[in-house]
Formats: C-alpha cells, structure tokens, sequence
C-alpha cells in the first residue's frame, strides 16, 4: 500500500444530524380547540391532540380546499450532553414542524398557492410509529372541524415522518388522497438491528467498554447511553486523527482489545467492513469511492481511490449509524422492557458474499477480510431476550401496499438506509401486484390493478470529493446532493409536493414527459423504473 | 435537513430529458434500446487512465478500429456499429457510475467487453444488467463466477476462466516441473482466490505464497514478494497478477539477480505492455504463460494477419499487441452475435443468438466456446506458451498442445479442437 501523507490534519464528519430543526415557536399545551390568530392573510392556530401533542395549522385566506399534514423526522426522546457532534446541547422538544424543517420558503411557496399545511410535534420522541399515526388521524380530523370546506389532505413526511405517511397510505386511505415518504424509515426491526449491527461492530473491533444495551433503568442507564454516545464519537475521533496522520495504516484505537495479530490488517479495513456489514452505503457526505488527490503518482492515485476514499466514505457513514443505534437501543428497550437486539442467527461473511470482492482493496485482500470475519464469529453475541425482541416488530412495518398514490424519494447514498428501505416498499407493492394481478383475474374482476408507487432516486454523482491545495479531503463544502440523510433541497421539496397535489387531484400520478419534466427541474430526481437498491442486510 | 446549494447539470438531468424526448413524441419505427436504422450502439468501461491501465487502454480503440472497418463494409444488415468508451479507471464505484450512463443516458444496446472482476461484480449488482436484459457481452475477466447462468443469465464470458487457467498451470506444472521449488505470487482478491481453488484442487503445492492487494503493486511491495520467494527458494514462480505488477516483481526480481523459471498468467504476460513499463527484454527470454491466442507478432495466423491490416489502417499508431487483438476479436465476435440476432435485433434476440449459435462463432482463440441455453462460459482452454529473446510468445515444445478443461473437477484434456475459420476478409457473414 502507498504510503500517503496529508500536509494538514484531516478534518471530518461531523456526524449528519438526524434531528429536524424547526423554526416555529412552541405552541399552547392541549386544549379543546386550537387557538387561531391572522396576519397577512395567513391563519395559524396552534393547539394539541388528546394525546397533548402540539400542533400548528397554517391556512391562507385562499385556502382551495387542499392541506399537506407533515410528519416530521426522528427527534432523540432523551436530551443530549453538550460536546456531542452533531446532537450535543439537544432538548427533547415536541415542537410541532408543519412542514420540511418548518422551512418558511416550502411553507410560502404552498401557501401563494393556496394551499394550508399543518403538522404536529408528537407527544412522544424517539421511535413513535404507532402513536403518531394515532396523533395524525386526530389532527386530520380537528383540521376538517376547523376548516370543512377541506376536501383532500395529502399526507408527506421524512425519515420516521416517512414512516407514518406511508402507514397512512396503507392503512387510511380514507383520509388522504396521496402521500409521500421522503427517505422513509420502514420497518422498525430491520432499521433497527441495521443500527444495532454497526454499534455492535464498532464495540467489537475498536472499544469493548461500550455496552451497546442492556441499559440500566433510570437514570443510571441514560448515563450508559450517552457514555455509549460519547465512546463512538471517540471512536470516530480517533480515525480522523489516525488516517490523517497514517492513510494507509491507521493506528487502531488504543481501547481495541482485537488480537495483536488482527492489528496487522490496518483498521481501516475493519471499518470499511463495518460498513460492508450494516449495508450503509460506501458514498458518503464528502467521499465517493472514487476520487484521488491531483498530482500524485498514478499508483498511488489508484490506492487512494480504491482503499482511502472508500474508508473515509465508510467512517461518515457508520458515525451516523451508530449514533442512531446509541438512540434507538436505549429507546427500544425503554419501550420492550429489555434487550432486544439479537446477532446470535447473524453469518456475518454470508452478508459480503460479493461487497468482498468489490472492496477486496479496501479491505485488505482475502486474507484479511477472512481474519476479520474469523474474528467476528469467534466472539460472544448478542443476545436478546425474546419477549423484548418480540415487542420491537410490533412497534411498526409497513405492507407496502399504499392504497392512494404514493411519492417515495431518497438519496441513494442515505446513511440510514433510505434507499434500502424505499426498496423494501417497492420490494412489496411489486410482491402485491404481482399476487393481485392473476387474482383478479382469477376472480374476473376487469378493473386493473392500479400501481400507486411512483419511486424517485437521488444518485449522487460520480465524483465529488473535494481536496484542498495541499492535498487533505475538503470536508467542509457541502454535502453532496444524493448523499446523508434527507438532504433534500427547497425545489426538490416543492416538487414532490407539486406531484402529490397532482395525485391528488387526479387519482394518479403525472407520468410521461411532464413527469420528467417537472424531475428535471427539481434537480437529482431520477425516476427509473430498472433501479434497484441493494436490500437491508438483516 | 435542506439544503440549499446544488450541483447544477448533472449527466441525470440529461438523462431525463432525454427521456422525457421519448414520451414527448412518437416512438421510432424501430423502438429497441440502442437500435435505429442506421446504428447499433455498443458501450464499454474499462481503465482508459490510472495505474492500472497500461495494456488494458487500448482494447476499446481496437474495437472500434474494427468496427469502423465493417462499417466501412456495410455495417451490421446496413447499420452502422457504434461503440461508446467509458473511463472507469478500474473503480468499481465509477464503473457503476459510468455503466449508468451507458445505459440511461447513451441508451446502448448492449454492453460489449466490460472489464474487471470487480467492477463487473458492482456494476451486474448496482445496474440491475439481468433485471434489464440487457446483453452483456463478453467479459474481459476470468472470474469463473461469472459462468453462473442462472446469477448472470445475459452475461456472456469469453476469456477461459482463472480456475481453468490455474488447472493447465499445475497440469503444465507436473508435466514440466516435477520436483522444483515452487512459488506463486497471486492478487489477493477473487482472481486469484479463483486460481488458487483450482491449484488446490489439483493437489499444487507452493512452498511459497505471496498475496498481494490489487492496488497495493509497486517497486516497494515487489521488494518483500522477491525477499520472500528468494528466502523460501522458489525454483518455478507462478504469478497471477495484473500486468501492473508483472512488471515490478520482474524487475524487481532482476535487479536482486533472482532469477527463477517465470511462469506468468495470462492477464500478466503481454510482452510489449511489460516491455513498456520496462521489462528488459532479458528479464522475459524465457518465461512460461499460459496462451489463449496465437502470438500478436504470427503473421502466419489469418486471424493476426487481417487483424494487423485493420490496426494499421483504422487505429494507425497503435503497437499491435496481446489488448489490440483481444479488443479486435470481441469485436469480430460481437459482429456475429449482431448477426445472428437478425436483421431487426432486440435484447432478447441477441441473448438467445448467444446461447444458441455463439459456440460457433469464429474467434482467433485456439480453444472451444461453451456458449449454450445452460452455459455462458466462453473459450475453454490454452496452450503454454515461452517467451523467446525477442520478446516473442512461441508455443512450449514448439508446436501448439491445446489443453482443455471447466471450471469445476473436469479433467484438464489435451485437444484436438480445430477453430473455425477466419471469415473471408474478416467479415462475418453468418445469421
């Protein structure tokens, strides 16, 4: 391997944010009826659901009959410590998100046209699929009292919010009249354990002391939680620093406790597997798996891209996984009573059958991917105990079948699995149609069987990783479009709403030239009917 | 999150508007992905720059010489052969990437020639080639995975796999080199885990074994493979590398006057290319490799003969070596399956040209083709072969000993196998 030297301290990740920034203000606490004041011609009320969740409806003068419910993404049901990246300083808030972030250009642009949008903080964070779509049906209905000349509400939400939006979709078709699920979570267990894995994996190889689960009740096991929190973000810390100091054999951390002989494999390759394991995607914010710094050696040009790159891309990426599993661990298992995550069924080498072999460079070549993989069966799992297992799936699933027309969309290169678990609903609806189909007519039924999944993809380009002059990965540009977690932009948030607005109205999608059209214009919107996203490992 | 800075043109932009074109107006009269009257568009990706390279840069450009030579001919039933180059610079990720592109935005018919184990790996995956149909025309890999008809079923090889390959070396080895030291030098990845299945199936023991990670080749790295070899003391050094580290370990070898018998794998071994990353000529007088195809430099082979007339009048400047002709002979072997898909071809009807008339089909290489309903394996076998002071390939023993063998526990056979001929001018006529 090339030996690389980066001329500045390698500057990376701050981990991607899960958290839904609003800008709206806190609403009343629960009342019967909301309480309603206008300007400009804008009516906002604000009030709360039995469940006292907040809520904020926006109506325009014009109003057309017509209201986006927004559901908004996984908040933390826990504060966090400051210092944190990425969530440090977080409060737990129900703050109600009318709308992508409460983004006043998303909401002005609906509104001049005549439509209202409303949305609801949730009364509780954390993993909520099934109480939010309770909380979502009563705000559909205190809308309609409030306004009845509302004739179609168009449900849309991100992350987990995609999660109830498509679970409206399925199971209340009789309130909405389309829906979209932007970068959607699907199913609890299989997002979950994904999480799990990439935590487990990273205690694993780099830092034993991290628990991973089995949290103690109370206070104590808020501590050990955000313990865990901190020990990953050490983690991450030290490969910044390492691979800046040593690209091509970065130090193991020193909390490690693999053998002496797996530090032979650089540690790179055992995060780079980490990645390959949980199936979160091998672009990230700032790396593509392909680019090299100008100017150097060819040979070293293709090291980098094939074996540096590619850890970098892994490292950002795993650093939101896992953060997300320190969240959702500790949620579940307030919410199961107990350990739920469960790897003792896991063969880890079945799951790089061929990523192995796309990353051999990456990885080290065979040899080392075979001691890893050896590493990882020879020690203990994870155990979970049955009956807390069993309550995680009844937290929520979808059946893919969405019974109005629905608007998936995600970036390819989603840390959280977006695309994965947009192809799961596909998986499903296509499952569906293709049983509906002979059945139907099997059973002489003429009518045809509608496909109401209109399936949009971010791809990220080809090459984006920045470098500076001197060489170093430029991490502070933006990041790519296509890649970190619903990172979507104003037009492309409009657009999807203008093609729910014609679903809506129209009982099906745009489709054809228009369609593509109005994708064009939105930017990184690729609807190809051939794609298919690589499934959730588990 | 939203974010609101963007990259603005992107090739997805075009692909959509292109698409869109299609709904907007009225279908053509001829309405195949990558088909009109007048054309048959053809994509490829492989390493055009980078480290790995060298060689491996010219087999689109030799393809297209060829191309352009039928064209200039009448073209395939009067349509025009188009082959369009993507740089993939042997990333895997870029050759989805770039294998994206071909296929929505150049909208190419079929894909011809696509390079790299690991990148076809990713880019069969990612792509979605089966769930497409779209052809996948000879493989410029070995990785015997890829004969699996039911994983890859429009897939099609055409290089004799690298288990096939490792099984003639070890039979050459018992025949030639009983008795010897023995080494190896392999990429630690699936090509030569490939190879190094099939030596340990046909009981080949290495006193030696180095692994090297495929991008890792260099001066530097070569320097602990030949203090190994050399320590161990390796008599007969079996390599099964790129050519990209072909040419280091044998220089590297030579400054360190360690000098065993070389027996070279075939994708390591073509003279010029090694000359070129500078090989002496001394280094390689001598050495073994495992053969497919006559010498670029036999000009006594009708398939070299009208190859080299079509280099030097169609890709004029380019040494005609090992990558020319193998790039020439895809193509001569992608115009018979154009051919036999008729004269209004689809997808559908090329795949099944592939499996039902391409073990026919007329091909420089010595050994049969296994194409068939249940097999996509190309060509079966190989001769050994000794490079002479010249930098020249000449058959082992003189004479061409074809062998013959699978994938799998097949018996490695010598054959008697008579290729077909070459077509008159160079210009299939088959249907």
């Amino acid at each position: 391997m090339r030996n690389f030297k980066f001329k500045r301290s390698l500057t990376l990740i701050a981990a991607t944010s899960l958290l839904s920034i609003t800008i709206v203000s806190i609403p009343t606490v629960a009342q019967a009826a909301p309480a309603c004041t206008t300007a400009n011609y804008v009516t906002t009320c604000l009030g709360a659901t039995t469940d006292t969740a907040p809520y904020m409806l926006i109506t325009p003068a014009n109003f057309n009959g017509t209201v986006y419910l927004w559901s908004h993404g996984y908040r933390p049901n826990v504060d966090v410590p400051a210092g944190i990246p990425g969530y440090g300083g977080y409060k737990v808030t129900n703050t109600p998100e009318p709308a992508p972030g409460g983004n006043p250009q998303v909401i002005g642009a609906l509104l001049a046209k005549g439509y209202a949008v409303m949305g609801s903080g949730f009364a509780r964070q954390g993993w909520n699929a099934n109480s939010a779509v309770k909380t979502n049906v009563e705000l559909i209905g205190i809308y309609k009292k409030q306004y009845p000349k509302t004739t179609k509400v168009i449900s849309w939400g991100n992350s987990l919010g995609g999660f109830q939006s498509q679970y409206l979709a399925e199971k209340h078709p009789e309130l909405i009249s389309s829906a979209g699920a932007l970068c959607l979570s699907s199913d609890v267990t299989a997002i979950s354990d994904t999480a799990a894995d990439a935590l487990w994996l990273i205690k694993t190889f780099f830092d034993p002391t991290i628990k991973g689960g089995n949290y103690s009740a109370g206070a104590a096991g808020y501590a050990e939680a955000m313990g865990d929190l901190v020990k990953v973000f050490t983690v991450i810390g030290h490969f910044q620093a390492a691979i800046a100091a040593n690209p091509t054999a970065p130090a193991w951390p020193a909390t490690s406790k693999v053998p002496d002989a797996l530090k032979a494999v650089p540690s790179r390759s055992a995060l780079v597997l980490t990645a390959l394991l949980t199936g979160v995607p091998m672009q990230s914010a700032h790396f593509d798996s392909t680019s090299a710094p100008a100017g150097i050696p060819a040979a070293s040009a293709l090291s980098f891209q094939l074996a540096i790159n590619p850890a970098l891309a892994a490292l950002e990426n795993v650093a939101n996984a896992a953060a997300l599993a320190t969240f959702q661990i500790y949620d579940l298992e307030l919410q199961t009573g107990g350990v739920w995550y469960d790897n003792t069924a896991t063969d880890w080498a079945a799951r790089v059958a061929d990523e192995r072999f796309i990353w051999a460079s990456a990885l080290s070549g065979e040899s080392a991917t075979n001691a890893l993989l050896g590493y990882l069966a020879a020690v203990p799992k994870a155990k979970a105990n049955p009956d807390a297992r069993a309550k995680v799936a009844g937290l929520g699933t979808h059946t893919g079948i969405s019974k109005v027309p629905t608007v998936l969309y995600t970036g390819l290169a989603d840390p959280i699995l977006g695309a994965s678990q947009q192809q799961s609903i596909i998986d499903k609806h296509d499952a569906y149609l293709a049983q509906q189909w002979p059945a139907n007519r099997d059973a002489a039924v003429k009518k045809r069987v509608v496909n109401n999944l209109l399936p949009l993809w971010g791809i990220p380009a080809a090459k984006y990783t920045k470098f500076t002059a001197a060489g170093s990965p430029d991490t502070t540009v933006a990041a790519t479009p296509g890649t970190n977690h619903c990172n979507f932009t104003v037009k492309q948030y409009v657009a999807i709403a203008e093609l729910l607005a014609y679903a809506a109205d129209n009982g099906k999608h745009l489709s054809g030239g228009p369609l593509l059209t109005k994708i064009r214009k939105a930017g990184n919107m690729t609807y190809d009917r051939g794609y298919v996203a690589p499934k959730m490992k588990n | 999150m939203i974010r609101k800075t963007r990259r603005k043109g992107t090739w997805l932009a075009a692909t959509v508007l292109a698409v869109g074109s299609l709904f907007a107006t009225s279908l053509p009269a001829y309405a195949e992905t990558g088909v009109t009257s007048k054309e048959i568009k053809l994509g490829i990706t492989l390493p055009l720059t980078g480290a790995a390279s060298p060689g491996y840069n010219k087999i689109g450009n030799a393809m297209n010489a060829y191309f352009k030579y039928v064209n200039d001919n009448g073209g395939v039933y009067g349509r025009k052969v188009t082959l369009i180059q993507k740089n993939d610079e042997y990333s895997p990720q870029l050759s989805i990437a770039k294998t994206n592109e071909l296929v929505l935005k150049d909208k190419v018919f079929a894909l011809v020639g696509p390079l790299g184990t690991a990148n076809y790996t990713s880019v069969h995956k990612s792509v979605g080639i089966a769930k497409r149909g779209i052809p996948s025309l000879f493989l410029n890999t070995g990785f015997s995975g890829f004969g699996s008809k039911k994983t890859y079923p429009t897939s099609f090889m055409v290089l004799p796999s690298y288990a096939m390959e490792a099984k003639i070396i070890a039979q050459f080895l018992k025949e030639n080199h009983a008795g010897k030291k023995l080494g190896i030098v392999y990429q630690n990845d699936e090509f030569g885990i490939d190879g190094m299945g099939a030596f340990k199936a046909a009981g080949t023991k290495f006193d030696v074994s180095v692994a090297y990670t495929s991008g890792t080749q260099s001066a530097a790295t070569a320097q602990t493979w030949v203090s190994q070899l050399a320590a161990g003391g390796a008599q007969v050094v079996v390599f099964f590398g790129v050519t990209s580290a072909t040419a280091p370990l044998l220089a590297v070898a030579a400054g360190a006057k360690y000098a065993p018998q070389w027996i070279l794998g075939s994708v390591g071994a073509d003279p010029l290319t090694l000359r070129a990353l500078g090989v002496p000529l001394a280094v390689l007088n001598g050495a073994q490799t495992p053969a497919g195809n006559p010498s670029p430099n036999d000009t006594s082979d009708e398939y070299v003969k009208q190859f080299q007339e079509v280099n030097a009048k169609y890709n004029a400047g380019t040494a005609f070596d090992d990558y020319v002709l193998q790039g020439m002979n895809i193509a001569l072997m992608t115009v018979q399956g154009l051919r036999a898909a008729g004269s209004n071809p689809t997808r559908k009807k090329l795949i099944s040209a592939m499996e039902t008339k391409g073990s026919s089909f007329a091909s420089v290489a010595y050994s049969p083709l296994g194409f068939s309903k249940t097999s996509n394996v190309g060509h079966t076998g190989y001769y050994m072969a000794v490079m002479d002071a010249n930098g020249d390939r000449k058959p082992f023993g003189g004479k061409v000993k074809l062998y013959t063998t699978d994938s799998g526990s097949g018996p490695v056979v010598v054959s008697t196998f008579k290729r077909p001929a070459m077509p008159a001018k160079g210009l299939p006529s088959n249907s």
